[in-house]
């Protein structure tokens, strides 16, 4: 699979999460429960391509969201997905995961991102919860969401990404 | 090699930085990027929306059909009510007419309350706990402007925040903060009680899900079950919006005036209609 189709499975993916995703929450839920579908992605590309594709489609999707949903603030979702993609993919890039590990690593890549925006959107005053308060309501919820992505994508992503890497060094040997 | 690292990455922290903070505010156009991309992805996102609405739609009224005799019984009282109430409205009107063309009135002051009311379709919802959006299918090219109020048939949901060509994003009531360095107050006051109750409403707490009122004058003092709706003193803002009920009401911090906590009226959940109220330009009246 090439780049350009992971981009459009991923272009899905982020489109359904404002609209088939959303009509799929119970109302109780809507504010507990926030995909992070496009990050997913992100992180495995981390894992089993680059840590540059990781920091391309983080900041690229990030950016999107912030566009997209733009009401306060430009940005921050791009910073954050750049910043977590980079850094996973400089952690763990050489290493060829296993599911469990790769499982850990989004999840723990994911809680990163969420506590990133949260700090970004306190510094410029835009948000006054309690950081604890805000775990317990959303990031927690949110995180085991993404842990069920995860499991859900792990075959088919790590397939995609080794495959669209592993077929640009064939070109080059060529 | 290593302090390159660190200056490339300090560069792009200054850089992101400067754009977050130049992005907060209120923006009177977008760039043409930005409108692209939200007129591309309102176009897409607007195909997954309607049918997922539709289908939950679907589920929820099987759920509800037991309900429905009761609704109906409740409904053909209210249209009852209704019916008895136009025939006085509509004298009331009448009159008004007649009185405000005896007291040889502006057409500019006649045409001052004729709100507009545009219905938008729901695009997309995000759900971002720190950034609200929802996303209606009206833009500037429809004639929506900044600050437009967006209602329901229930009460007022929010505030057009951002306008492209196509689409708008409404920030709703569940974002304002007096906190926040960008935030809008709405200027409020209690249905029936209109002269002497003003208040601003200008807060909405997350973890009890109450909108708050503050700066009440002391000349009334709220309680439980009045109706909070806009008042219309600043005319950019349509008058008479259902904006919620009274929970409780203290007195406020120095001790001069009050404050309240309000149950907002909509539903800001799973919404797929929304009203866009278009006052009339006042400008465009006066020539």
């Amino acid at each position: 699979m090439s780049m350009t189709r992971i981009v459009i499975v991923m272009l899905l993916f982020f489109y359904a999460e404002g609209t088939i995703f959303y009509w799929l929450l119970p109302d109780a839920w809507t504010s507990r429960l926030v995909p992070h579908f496009a990050l997913a992605f992100a992180l495995y590309a981390a894992l089993y391509k680059n840590r540059y594709a990781a920091l391309f489609l983080g900041f690229g999707f990030g950016l999107l969201q912030d566009i997209v949903f733009y009401n306060n603030i430009l940005g921050v979702h791009a910073f954050a997905g750049a910043a977590v993609g980079y850094l996973t993919g400089l952690l763990m890039e050489r290493r060829r995961s296993t599911l469990l590990m790769a499982l850990v690593v989004v999840g723990f890549a994911t809680y990163v991102y969420d506590t990133i925006v949260f700090f970004i959107y306190q510094v410029f005053r835009l948000n006054h919860m309690a950081y604890d308060w805000a775990l317990i309501n959303h990031i927690l919820p949110s995180l085991f969401l993404q842990f069920g992505f995860a499991l859900l994508m792990y075959i088919p992503a790590r397939r995609w990404f080794e495959w669209s890497g592993a077929k640009k060094s064939e070109d080059e040997e060529e | 090699m290593r302090n390159r690292r660190i200056i490339v990455l300090m560069i792009v922290v200054v850089l992101f930085v400067a754009v977050m903070g130049f992005s907060i505010g209120e923006r009177k156009k977008l760039t043409w990027p930005e409108n692209f991309i939200m007129d591309a992805s309102g176009a897409v996102q607007q195909w997954f929306y309607k049918p997922a609405g539709y289908i939950a739609g679907f589920f929820e009224d099987l759920a509800n059909l037991r309900g429905i005799y009761e609704e109906n019984e409740e409904l053909r009282k209210t249209a009852a009510a209704y019916a008895r109430d136009k025939s006085k409205f509509n004298l009331m009107e009448e009159k008004i007419e007649q009185l405000q063309k005896a007291l040889d009135f502006t057409k500019r002051q006649e045409k001052m309350n004729d709100y507009e009311y545009m219905i938008a379709h729901v695009i997309a919802v995000s759900n971002d706990p720190y950034n609200q959006t929802i996303r209606i299918d009206l833009g500037s090219k429809d004639g929506i402007k900044l600050n437009m109020v967006v209602v329901t048939t229930e009460g007022l949901v929010g505030l057009v925040n951002r306008v492209d060509p196509l689409y708008s994003n409404v920030m709703p009531l569940t974002e304002l903060d007096e906190k926040s360095p960008d935030t809008k107050l709405i200027a409020a006051t209690v249905l029936g009680h209109e002269k002497d109750a003003f208040g601003i409403i200008d807060g909405y707490n997350p973890e009890t899900g109450m909108l708050s009122m503050s700066r009440i004058s002391e000349s009334y003092r709220p309680v439980k079950g009045d109706t909070i709706i806009t008042s219309g003193l600043v005319n950019v803002f349509p008058q008479g919006m259902v904006i919620g009920t009274v929970e409780s009401a203290q007195v406020g911090d120095f001790g001069l005036t009050y404050t309240a906590t309000i149950k907002p009226a909509a539903d800001f959940e799973h919404l797929t209609e929304v009203l866009v109220v278009k006052v009339p330009d006042i400008e465009e009246l006066a020539q």
